[in-house]
């Protein structure tokens, strides 16, 4: 049973292949994206929008690591834990499970994680006194070693993933809409 | 022989075999191939639009919409360099690089180089699809 378990969790890794054609293909959620990672602001001052989102950011954490004025980007990255209980609870379980059937399974947990921002503003096109301010936030998670039967896992595996909970982006913009003293316009 | 030429054949030994001719670099490091050229067609696009600082941010709006991240932006130079990893069960990253230049008085030209897993890509569609995107950007405003 207990293989039979492990032999899912390994072949859960295998879902169908996506084509690379699929790189720049658009999709239909690309839209609803958009509309979660963008708000206009009645100001046709770039770069004070610039500024005020390097300060927001730096308010919560970040580093900002690169910036380009003439393309309205940044680009900020904070490092944080990245250990959730749930997975250390499954862990202790997978182990005990194991242990019973006689064999050694120490699961890999996310250790580390970098969350990463790139903001960009953007005239709007059809209203020049308004901007539109773009920003997205992504994660890299780290996980440690683990241990299956005889066999170590080695630790440094990653994984990316695009962070697409509504509040974090709401959380965002209010702060930014706070720091220009102007309102953030749902598109 | 004693000790002392011993250790100076040794040495010498050492100072020659910097004499060694280095290993010959391939003649062909530079030189086009003809898929580099059929490559470089699909790879360019120019597009009827006079202000450069336009086009590229319209590129970089399009990248956005593809979920890609801006890792770095030179206005001036027209440059960007993006990447996201392949995501749906594919595993690897995408990079690429973006150059947007003026031609002539009235147009500008947008060129990008894909990597997949730092191999390049050749596929003409996968270029197609790019274009589709930054049209869309330029031409139906967000």
């Amino acid at each position: 049973m207990g293989l039979t378990l492990l032999g899912g969790l390994l072949f859960s890794g295998c879902v169908q292949m996506a084509k690379p054609e699929s790189f720049f293909e658009m999709t239909p959620e690309m839209a609803q994206h958009r509309a979660l990672q963008t708000r206009m602001f009645e100001t046709s001052n770039e770069k004070e929008l610039l500024s005020a989102s390097a300060a927001v950011l730096q308010d919560l954490g970040f580093q900002i690591e690169e910036s380009a004025v003439g393309v309205g980007m940044l680009r900020a990255a904070k490092e944080r834990s990245a250990r959730e209980a749930g997975q250390e609870i499954m862990q202790g379980f997978l182990l005990i499970l194991f242990a019973i059937t006689g064999k050694a399974y120490i699961m890999p947990v996310d250790l580390h994680q970098q969350i990463n921002a790139t903001l960009v503003t953007r005239r709007s096109e059809t209203d020049s006194s308004r901007f539109l301010v773009r920003i997205l936030f992504h994660r890299s998670i780290w996980k440690g070693d683990g241990n299956a039967g005889d066999q170590a896992i080695p630790p440094g595996q990653q994984r990316m993933e695009m962070i697409h909970d509504a509040k974090i982006y709401q959380q965002f913009f209010a702060k930014l809409s706070k720091s220009v003293f102007l309102e953030a316009h749902q598109i | 022989m004693n000790a002392r030429t011993g250790l100076f054949v040794l040495g010498l030994a050492f100072l020659l075999q910097a004499c060694a001719g280095p290993q010959k670099v391939p003649k062909n490091l530079l030189s086009l191939t003809d898929s580099q050229m059929k490559i470089r067609s699909f790879q360019t696009r120019t597009f009827d639009f006079s202000d450069q600082n336009k086009v590229l941010r319209g590129v970089v709006a399009a990248l956005q919409d593809l979920g890609f991240i801006i890792e770095r932006a030179n206005a001036p130079m027209g440059l960007i360099t993006a990447g996201k990893f392949a995501g749906g069960g594919l595993s690897g990253f995408v990079e690429l690089t973006v150059t947007v230049r003026k031609k002539g008085e009235q147009r500008t030209e947008v060129r990008v180089n894909a990597l997949f897993n730092t191999r390049p890509i050749e596929d003409p569609k996968i270029y197609q699809n790019f274009f589709i995107a930054v049209q869309r950007s330029l031409f139906i405003p967000g």
